[in-house]
């Protein structure tokens, strides 16, 4: 897929464990790991904004489009 | 009525038909059998069924009726099981999945086929009557072939259901 899902990095810079992530955003850990792996099929906009709030950072840091 | 409630009685119901089913060509198949040897038991052969007069004129096609009608009833049976099974694996808040659709696309397959060896038997007994034999039998498989229509369309109703589950269930 050429959207690429950053969370990992953002998870990493704010020093953030996914477990507290998936609390905090109010989502199971396994539709949290589906995220990062990439498999999701859609982001719902009210996550996406849990997910903003959360890290505090923007869409685009989570989110990257690559050419394949 | 809730749909777990209708779900089970429509269950039981099934067991019920498929019992029978199996009862009906357990006796066919034992009743036309002893009637190949003993031409006297065609006289009733399932609930008054009185094919004697095709027998003692020739046993070949005594034989292939009560093949027809055997084959016919046996798929009846096995379209039953397959609703059973249906309600067994299948979850209600959790429908659309790959076996039940496959399930959907067997019933689909088997009542077409029921209804081709009904159209095949409606067509020889009609011969049968032609040449004088009384062959008081009715096959139905025009019903068959309209109910394999109906299911097949279900299947790919159901097939596009389950595209839709799978992208829900990856939506975050």
């Amino acid at each position: 897929m050429s959207i690429i899902i950053n969370l990992d990095v953002i998870l990493a810079q704010r020093k953030m464990k996914s477990k507290e992530l998936a609390e905090i955003v109010g989502i199971t850990e396994a539709n949290l790991s589906i995220l990062k792996s990439g498999k999701a099929k859609a982001v719902r906009f009210s996550t996406l904004e849990a997910i903003c709030k959360a890290l505090d950072c923007q869409p685009g840091d989570i989110l990257e489009y690559t050419k394949n | 009525m809730k749909t777990h409630q209708l779900l089970s009685i429509l269950k039981f119901i099934f067991w019920v038909l498929f019992i029978g089913f199996l009862i009906k060509a357990g006796a066919l198949v034992f009743n036309f059998g002893w009637s190949a040897w003993n031409p006297e038991g065609a006289n009733n052969i399932y609930l008054g069924l009185d094919l004697f007069e095709l027998r003692d004129a020739s046993i070949g096609q005594f034989v292939s009726v009560g093949s027809l009608l055997i084959t016919i009833v046996s798929l009846q049976a096995y379209i039953a099981y397959l609703v059973i099974k249906i309600t067994n694996v299948g979850d209600i808040t959790h429908p659309f999945t790959q076996e039940v659709a496959h399930l959907i696309s067997k019933i689909s397959h088997t009542a077409l086929t029921c209804g081709i060896i009904s159209i095949i038997a409606d067509q020889y007994c009609q011969r049968l009557i032609k040449k004088g034999f009384e062959i008081p039998l009715t096959w139905g498989g025009k019903e068959f072939l309209f109910l394999a229509a109906i299911i097949f369309i279900i299947s790919k109703v159901f097939q596009k259901g389950i595209e839709i589950q799978t992208e829900n269930d990856l939506t975050v």
